[in-house]
């Protein structure tokens, strides 16, 4: 084979010359299949346990406008699976958001009620305020070289405790009505203002990961954090960014939580973390960062959300949702695992080029 | 020499063949030494595309057989499946009288058949100690605690034999790559294995190393240890095997014993066609735009490196020499942003960089092509055309904020095409591609960042004889056209064939610059080695 490396290179970075046909063709490679077919599967397994669901509970199908608003239960765990699987895809893991998503909804109410603002500016401070702290998240892992799972551990018990004491004994209610009806319960015909925000986050989100310059920064970066600085990508940067999406989105969900119940609630944030965490991983994103696409995420969305709200209108309890979901956690990243290594990746040299990542790069300098 | 099983010289039990050493988990009941491992009628495919089709070959006891082929031929996995990694699609393995089914890392360990990897596979934390006993911690007979006075002071034995001169503590991410190849040869002893494969121990060794390595490959052959063994080296493998059999495109081609074959038999065997000898490298001597492209200033980050200043010339290739731990990796990286300089300057033409990091570094026209290429450069799972890509993500044509994917793989599929990465689609998993071709994709990502100084650190580690040449190619049509080359490289006679000049460093300081008719292995060597003339 002789290498062909005419004149110096070229002046521009207009279209290069093309090459041979064959090599311009994008299938995705192997891996491509395999997300595919695990977003497929989801698909798949959505239909079969909403036919299961509407045969089975009363009230669920509801002539369609049933399904519609059962969205209303659960696209505010999407929104928060949607940036917390930035960070994932980033290689990072961000643990504040449920508790985040408190802390939003109930400064925005403060605000509001106390401070006398306007309800659209009040949440436009929350959104701002909340991304700060995932900017301070960021700032604290990248710069002190802090694992992400502990800061943001830390962060959900500060932010846990701040929404407790803001919301004081009596959390603000009865919010403007323009307010309640867009952030939520209100509706255009059968179809939710909710899941209308959560489409629009959605698509979104899906753009910045797969065609935005920071969004492929951030896949590269979780799959190869060393390669990523040698190829001139601003790695530290880039995560900050990506715990500032995840704070944001998690702040979003905050604000539509509060709009559902039309009062300000700091008791759900917990309970929101698990769903999440869930959602992303049963989505296909690689919990070691990299692979995913956010289609799976927003699929998994609807599979886990309309699994939950089954469940619970079939009359069993909340704790058995939980349960369940904890159970699907676990079962995907076991079957996740078993597929990786069929196809030949071991995920635990996986764990172990991590690792060792981690070790080495304490011998170098950082950006 | 010293005999190479069980464990030091100064435990008490004498070891004999089969061996009374219990790594201390109950794996008590092992084979003895010596028995012949056979891997006969092996196909495998990886998503379709078949990588070995119907390979045999005969490791006997007390003898080494080498692998030999080009990059992609299939050499490492067939070493892969024979230690468990990879589970063949057809054909089987036997062991003495045994045929091993569904053979896994931890089952072949079991057995006795040890794979040191290409790229070592250390836990970074753990201390070198530490690292030679994973899986096979001594315990004390009662307690089932470990034994760590055993460690410390067998390990001391290991580490000897194998020409290791480090404290046991040391940490493994401490150890230069070289030691690490060499922990792992000293793992395959702790496990006490009768069969050892190597997978390219020697191409990141110094010439020093490479001669540890084969005094112990020596001892294992006459304690009746089977050996497989690939390198690049030619010499090296006719050196040191009693059987060669080579590969090409994952068939078999030929097999022949120590004496059977000629230098030049072996070359067309791999390769389909003979090679030429390699004659230095001389671009025409016309060009007169040697304009000083970058400049280097007194950079210095003691205690690994003082008093660095050179300047790098336009269309010219300037090597830099020096033992691995030598400082030259770290110069190199300094100078590109990835590594805190404590003084310095760096001028890249014209234009001072002050703050450097990689991004600014590449968009003044500075690239860097990493020695670690499966850490640092390539992203294994990711498709060549985003990973070409990964370079110039600020320069991706946009519309709307969004990358233009159809301009995207014009680009990539233009940057592949001229340094002719041989793929399937641009579109496959990295991964897919043999050593010399992820290369040539590392350097299309770099062509698309217009580069005017590129510093290649070890170009050539792993990769074969043919795509060698290919790569010097690419480097000298890289100077023809009118860039700046810094070559890091411990193979000296890559040096004297492609650079006009060499940078030698010794202990963190350049300690000679030679040029022209005098750059030979032997000033090299000299230089290298003794710091002085």
């Amino acid at each position: 084979m002789t290498t062909t490396l005419p004149t110096p290179p070229a002046p521009a970075p207009g279209p290069a010359p093309v090459a041979a046909p064959s090599s311009t063709r994008r299938p995705r490679g192997d891996i491509g299949r395999r997300d595919r077919n695990w977003i497929v599967s989801l698909v798949v397994l959505a239909v079969a346990e909403i036919a299961y669901f509407s045969f089975s509970v009363s009230g669920f199908f509801g002539g369609g406008s049933g399904l519609l608003a059962l969205t209303e239960q659960f696209v505010d765990i999407g929104t928060i699976a949607l940036g917390l699987a930035v960070v994932v895809l980033a290689g990072e893991i961000d643990l504040s958001v449920g508790t985040m998503s408190s802390f939003s909804g109930i400064f925005m109410a403060v605000l509001w009620q106390s401070d006398h603002l306007d309800i659209w500016i009040a949440v436009v401070v929350a959104l701002v305020a909340s991304s700060l702290i995932g900017l301070a998240n960021g700032l604290i892992i990248t710069l002190f070289k802090v694992d992400s799972l502990l800061v943001t551990l830390a962060m959900q018990f500060i932010l846990g405790s701040v929404a407790t004491a803001l919301s004081g004994a009596s959390p603000p209610y009865g919010f403007p009505t323009s307010f309640v009806r867009i952030a939520g319960t209100g509706t255009i015909g059968p179809v939710p203002y909710q899941l209308i925000v959560f489409a629009v986050l959605a698509v979104g989100i899906g753009l910045f990961v797969s065609r935005s310059r920071t969004g492929r920064a951030v896949t590269l970066i979780g799959y190869n954090r060393p390669a990523a600085r040698w190829s001139g990508i601003r790695v530290d940067r880039t995560v900050v960014g990506a715990f500032m999406v995840s704070a944001f989105m998690a702040a979003v969900s905050g604000i539509l939580v509060s709009g559902y119940y039309n009062a300000a609630r700091d008791d759900l944030g917990d309970s929101l973390l698990l769903p999440a965490v869930t959602i992303v991983v049963l989505g296909g994103v690689d919990i070691f960062g990299g692979r995913g696409r956010i289609g799976g995420v927003i699929v998994a969305t609807f599979v886990l959300g309309y699994l939950t709200e089954g469940l619970l209108l079939r009359g069993d309890s909340s704790l058995t949702a939980t349960m369940v979901t904890g159970i699907l956690l676990i079962a995907c990243l076991i079957l996740k695992f078993q597929i990786d290594r069929r196809n030949g990746d071991d995920p635990f040299a996986v764990l172990r080029a991590r690792l060792a990542r981690v070790g080495r790069s304490h011998g170098r300098a950082d950006l | 020499m010293v005999g190479l099983v069980g464990p030091g010289p100064d435990t008490t039990a004498t070891t004999t063949a089969t061996t009374t050493e219990d790594p201390g988990d109950g794996r008590d009941a092992r084979q003895p030494r010596g028995s012949r491992y056979v891997a006969s009628h092996v196909t495998k495919a990886f998503n379709g595309a078949e990588v070995l089709h119907d390979v045999s070959i005969v490791l006997e006891p007390g003898s080494v057989h080498s692998l030999l082929g080009e990059n992609g031929a299939g050499k490492s996995t067939l070493f892969k499946i024979m230690s468990g990694l990879y589970e063949p699609d057809a054909g089987e393995l036997v062991l003495g009288d045994e045929r091993l089914h569904g053979l896994t890392p931890r089952s072949a360990l079991q057995q006795g058949i040890y794979l040191v990897p290409q790229e070592p596979t250390l836990m970074a934390h753990l201390s070198a100690a530490e690292n030679l006993y994973v899986g096979a911690l001594p315990r004390h007979g009662r307690t089932r605690l470990v034994d760590w006075k055993r460690i410390g002071r067998e390990s001391v034995s290991y580490f000897t034999r194998v020409g290791l001169d480090i404290d046991i503590e040391t940490p493994a991410r401490n150890l230069s790559i070289a030691q690490q190849q060499l922990l792992e040869c000293a793992r395959a002893l702790v496990h006490n294995c009768q069969v050892i494969l190597f997978d390219e121990p020697t191409s990141p060794l110094t010439p020093h190393e490479v001669d540890v390595l084969f005094e112990l490959v020596d001892g294992l052959r006459s304690d009746g240890l089977a050996l497989g063994f690939i390198s690049h080296r030619l010499d090296e493998v006719i050196s040191i095997s009693d059987q060669v059999t080579v590969l090409r495109d994952g068939r078999f081609v030929m097999n022949a014993p120590r004496g059977g074959y000629t230098r030049d038999e072996l070359v067309t065997a791999m390769i389909g066609r003979p090679i030429g000898v390699r004659t230095r490298v001389r671009r025409s001597s016309d060009v007169t735009d040697r304009r000083e492209i970058l400049r280097v200033e007194d950079l210095a980050a003691p205690p690994t490196f003082t008093d660095i200043s050179f300047t790098l010339r336009k269309h010219e290739v300037t090597g830099l020499a020096g033992l691995v731990g030598s400082g030259r990796t770290e110069i190199a990286e300094a100078i590109f942003g990835l590594r805190k300089a404590d003084r310095g300057k760096v001028v890249l033409d014209g234009v001072p960089l002050t703050h450097r990091t990689p991004r600014e570094c590449i968009d003044a026209g500075l690239i860097y092509l990493p020695e670690d290429r499966a850490r640092n450069g390539i992203f294994g799972e990711v498709d060549i055309g985003r990973n070409v890509t990964a370079g110039i993500i600020p320069h991706l044509p946009r519309r709307w904020h969004l990358i233009r994917t159809d301009r995207e793989t014009l680009l990539a599929a233009g940057a592949t095409a001229r340094t002719a990465v041989h793929m399937q689609a641009l579109g496959s998993s990295i991964n897919t591609l043999s050593g010399g071709n992820q290369q040539r994709a590392m350097i299309s990502r770099w062509l698309l960042a217009e580069p005017k100084v590129a510093i290649f650190d070890e170009p050539t580690r792993g990769v074969d004889v043919g795509a060698k040449d290919d790569i010097y190619d690419i480097v000298a049509d890289l100077a023809t056209s009118g860039l700046a080359c810094l070559v890091i490289s411990s193979d000296l006679e890559e040096l004297t064939l492609i650079c006009d000049r060499v940078l030698v460093i010794y202990e963190g300081r350049i300690v000679g610059e030679v040029e022209g008719d005098d750059v030979t292995t032997a000033r090299l060597g000299q230089l290298v080695v003794e710091g002085a003339m």
